[in-house]
């Protein structure tokens, strides 16, 4: 049986551990929380844009733009959405393993650490690597969004595609892939978007809107804000799916650095006992003879 | 009466409040907006947008984007925006200085043209709102 000792010490450290993940924990749960709070400070953007979308609607017929032409895919381009550290449960390895199907040749462009490492070793091309806060500003979002865009228009890469892991819950996360260029049903696209943001607040108002300049000069600038919108989001989802995957793999590592203390104190006490029963044993053994 | 003007970024909702007329920095010139107005739908240019509320004037620094007049409502879709008062002249200059010449080494070195447009970005809108600080000065 182990040393009384040893076990008292053993039994301090995983205090020790436990307390630490406790405390991990919780600052993933503030940090999703925030994550949170700012996807849902988007929303008057996100409302916004669909009100202007559809009063636009049926006016941006046979328009030709480089972001709705779909073009023979030679090099796919994927945004992998990682983390930066670490401790956050099978996150990052659902990731990989959704990129480890992919065969067709793929150019990738990174936010977070972890991502990066997993494809320079695996021998992917890498064509820039983006870090994000975790505050997500606008401004930090649009380094990686603008370079997508670009890449995409130079022909570098022929479709915009985005790994992450998309948040169903507090306890779920899925890897997923979304497409997001070429758009190749705009309307219906458009017509998702509008659905989704149900428009319910929209004022009312007769009169024909005037449009300066003509409609169709909407569609550039429309397009680019529709797009960078939807990846700012993207990653805004992604980072809550981070956070929400840190706090469960913390609170679950808390949980077993309890049941482990529990299990050691048992086993403590159990040799502590049996110490001071061998020791009356030996007194009595010794007055009886 | 008066308006209702709400201008809102991917962020946050920077500016809803009653006003009583907004001048916007649209792609055809600056057009001014006052109660009863039209229906309107226009693209913004990086610039100043005026409020009057309260018979003060308040200016606020933004990016492109959209304007939208619906009844006797403003909404203006930006990528960014900042109240005149919040605007700190050093720092802007001091972020202009910065952007400008990390733009210069950029352009010397040939590195990523999206990097360089995204500096020239961030050139564009503090020239703004340093213009527009030095303007009132």
């Amino acid at each position: 049986m182990a040393n009384t000792r040893d076990i008292r010490r053993r039994i301090k450290s995983v205090k020790n551990t436990g307390q630490i993940t406790k405390a991990m924990q919780l600052v993933a749960a503030s940090k999703m929380k925030r994550a949170q709070n700012s996807a849902l400070a988007g929303r008057p953007y996100a409302q916004l844009m669909a009100e202007i979308i559809s009063s636009l609607d049926g006016k941006l017929d046979d328009i030709t733009h480089p972001f709705l032409i779909e073009r023979k895919v030679e090099n796919r381009g994927v945004l992998l959405i990682s983390t930066d550290k670490g401790l956050c449960g099978g996150l990052n390895g659902n990731l990989f393993r959704k990129i480890t199907e992919i065969k067709t040749p793929t150019k990738f462009v990174t936010i977070g650490r972890k991502g990066t490492q997993f494809l320079t070793r695996t021998d992917r091309e890498v064509l820039a690597e983006f870090s994000m806060s975790d505050k997500v500003r606008f401004s930090e979002a649009r380094l990686p969004i603008e370079y997508l865009i670009k890449a995409y228009l130079e022909g570098q890469i022929d479709t915009i595609e985005i790994i992450y892991s998309h948040f169903e819950n507090t306890l779920k996360q899925e890897p997923l892939i979304r497409p997001m260029l070429p758009l190749k049903n705009l309307k219906e696209a458009f017509d998702e978007y509008v659905k989704e943001n149900d428009l319910k607040s929209v004022t009312h108002d007769t009169r024909e809107i005037q449009f300066e300049p003509a409609a169709s000069n909407f569609i550039d600038t429309l397009l680019d804000l529709f797009l960078k919108n939807e990846i700012y989001h993207t990653i805004l989802e992604a980072k809550a799916s981070e956070h929400s995957a840190r706090m469960v793999a913390m609170k679950t590592a808390t949980d077993n650095a309890k049941s482990l203390v529990d299990d050691l104190s048992l086993q403590y006490n159990k040799a502590r006992q049996a110490a001071i029963t061998q020791e009356i044993l030996e007194i009595a053994a010794g007055q009886s003879s | 009466m008066s308006l209702l003007l709400e201008i809102v970024t991917p962020e946050e909702k920077v500016y809803s409040d009653e006003v009583e007329g907004v001048v916007l920095p649209t792609q055809e010139g600056e057009v001014g907006i006052l109660p009863g107005h039209v229906p309107l739908l226009s693209i913004l240019d990086a610039g100043e947008l005026q409020v009057s509320a309260n018979g003060k004037i308040e200016l606020l620094a933004v990016d492109k984007g959209f304007a939208q007049v619906l009844g006797d409502k403003v909404s203006v879709l930006t990528e960014g925006a900042i109240n005149f008062d919040k605007i700190d002249p050093n720092e802007i200059d001091e972020a202009h200085k910065r952007a400008a010449k990390a733009l210069a080494e950029a352009k010397q070195k040939g590195e990523d043209p999206s990097e360089i447009e995204q500096l020239e970005t961030v050139v564009r809108f503090s020239l703004v709102q340093k213009l527009m600080k030095e303007r009132r000065r």
